[in-house]
């Protein structure tokens, strides 16, 4: 069976520096995969080569049997892979349940003419309905009208996940969902990314924190220096002297 | 139901105005309808798709000076001729949109306002086609399909034209496209994250804020039967602007009082002092700025909020 997303001799310069080196990684449908490494090691340039916020230098990017390397990143997102960002983004003019509809964005299929002629109110109303229900799913139906400005940090990551799931993608990309967050906070998110996949939905799931990642993942890939060094199962992974040499430091427990 | 009896009311009400008002307060009341249409469609392009433009006028010139031409110069029958100036004005926006949205805040609005002082240049330059500085005049409204809408009867033509403009914008606003808009406004990056393809949104919205225009334009060609180059200039483009902002940008209610605000302002200072009153409306934008950088229509949400 082809994997959801194969990724195949990824390579990514800037200037001299060679920030992703010959990366080979696949996430198969519908499973929690970790992306970890030390900071510098090349997550966030992946994590953004696979969006399309980069173009590659060298290597593929399949997603479903497709090249998407060098794609701009709204058509990577009308495939059916949708992100959310490290530093929220919220549509600061809008209300929540509205960002969330602007995630569902390629799902609308109302022509303009169709718009101003009246007749988009169904499907409109099917959407807002659909947005609805994320917003509840990501446990923020209380503030569906609130102004997203007045959103705690933890509730705009939340909403950011909510935004991305709107798309209906098929592979969602996290980048450091748990960056800032309370350890309660935490803990929910863990829960909100097991429903995901429990929906069926592939996460990429880059993460600098292993204490967060280890129990959620169902592989890990360990980069560090633009190259990957282990690739397993979380406890194999934990294991692996190479990883416990480059990301922990040598002799040093996974705190 | 409910909102299609509030869109007849209200087309009632604006329309009876007209047979209330005498000839001279009709002609006030077309322009200040006509304003009220401007601003709506700036306010989409300003306010919510958050491109900051001065060709706004221009191509309420450009509907304008095209009707005008294509029925007494080229002689086209009026449904022709009505075409010809909206694909008039979709050609042109699409050739300032499809290089200028490429460029953002500062270097879209200069861009913009070069294309203006152009339209300004090409109507001046433009010999017996244009009518050059002096412009066009003494022509006069055709009967359309055997109607004579001339006199009162012009003004609720534009009353109904100033409430389509109001509902086709506010559909669109509560759209997939409105929301790509303000997406597109408030963080490019993430907007194209969701799907959005962010030039084309710009492209597109640029081109329907412009269309309205000219339609608008074209209706203006018959209030005064002229049309020359000083009133589609870039003061007037800058008083947009200010009504926009004053109003409240991003808000329909705050375009119409804006622009209902600053269009009868001059009627009411004028006879205390004169010409200066330029110098109060500086004044009172700048005061606007300062204390309610949301405009009015912020303190009317405040009010009714309570």
């Amino acid at each position: 069976m082809t994997p959801l997303l194969e990724v195949r001799g990824l390579t990514k310069r800037f200037g001299g520096l060679t920030a992703v080196h010959d990366l080979d990684f696949e996430v198969r449908a519908g499973e929690i995969l970790g992306v970890i490494g030390p900071n510098g090691a090349g997550k966030t340039t992946t994590f953004n080569l696979v969006a399309g916020t980069y173009r590659p230098d060298g290597g593929d990017i399949r997603f479903s049997g497709e090249s998407i390397a060098g794609l701009a990143p709204h058509r990577i997102a009308a495939r059916g892979v949708m992100r959310t960002f490290q530093h929220n983004r919220p549509f600061g003019g809008m209300a929540l349940v509205d960002n969330v509809l602007v995630g569902a964005h390629t799902r609308f299929r109302a022509t303009l003419w169709s718009i101003v002629g009246g007749r988009a109110h169904g499907e409109e109303a099917r959407q807002r309905a659909a947005a609805q229900e994320l917003v509840s799913f990501v446990g923020l139906a209380e503030l569906a009208h609130a102004d997203v400005t007045t959103l705690s940090f933890g509730q705009g990551r939340l909403l950011e996940i909510a935004r991305a799931l709107a798309g209906e993608p098929r592979l969602i990309l996290l980048d450091e969902p748990a960056a800032g967050l309370t350890p309660a906070e935490c803990a929910r998110l863990a829960e909100i990314i097991r429903g995901i996949a429990a929906r069926g939905i592939a996460v990429l799931l880059i993460e600098h924190d292993m204490h967060f990642l280890l129990p959620l993942a169902e592989r890990v890939v360990v980069l560090n220096f633009g190259a990957k060094i282990a690739d397993g199962l979380p406890a194999e992974v934990r294991a692996h002297p190479a990883v416990m040499d480059a990301y922990l430091g040598s002799h040093a427990e996974p705190h | 139901m409910k909102s299609a009896a509030l869109w007849l009311a209200a087309a009632v009400l604006l329309s009876a105005a007209a047979f209330v008002l005498g000839e001279y307060h009709n002609d006030v009341y077309r322009k200040l309808l006509l304003w009220i249409a401007l601003a709506l469609s700036y306010n989409f392009i300003f306010g919510i798709a958050g491109q900051v433009t001065f060709s706004h006028f221009a191509f309420y010139g450009i509907g304008a000076y095209g009707i005008v031409i294509l029925l007494f110069y080229a002689a086209l029958p009026w449904p022709l001729a009505i075409l010809g100036a909206i694909a008039l004005c979709v050609v042109l926006a699409l050739a300032v949109a499809i290089p200028a949205t490429r460029l953002e805040g500062f270097y879209l609005a200069l861009a913009t306002m070069a294309f203006a002082q152009l339209f300004i240049v090409v109507l001046n330059e433009g010999g017996s086609v244009t009518g050059g500085t002096g412009g066009l005049a003494s022509y006069r409204l055709p009967r359309i399909a055997g109607l004579d809408l001339t006199g009162r009867t012009y003004t609720v033509v534009i009353v109904l034209l100033v409430l389509a403009t109001a509902a086709v914008l506010r559909r669109i606003d509560n759209s997939w496209f409105g929301r790509a808009c303000r997406a597109v406004r408030d963080n490019a990056e993430a907007a194209a994250a969701m799907g959005i393809d962010v030039a084309r949104t710009k492209v597109i919205a640029f081109t329907v804020a412009s269309v309205l225009a000219g339609i608008a334009g074209m209706a203006y060609a018959f209030v005064d039967n002229t049309v020359n180059p000083p009133i589609f200039g870039l003061e007037n483009a800058f008083l947009l602007l200010f009504m926009v902002i004053v109003g409240g940008s991003g808000r329909h209610a705050g375009a119409v009082v804006g622009t209902v605000l600053l269009y009868l302002l001059p009627f009411v200072l004028s006879p205390l002092i004169g010409q200066h009153h330029a110098l109060v409306f500086g004044v009172l934008m700048v005061a606007a700025i300062l204390l309610q950088p949301r405009g009015l229509i912020a303190l009317y949400d405040r009010f009714a909020r309570r």
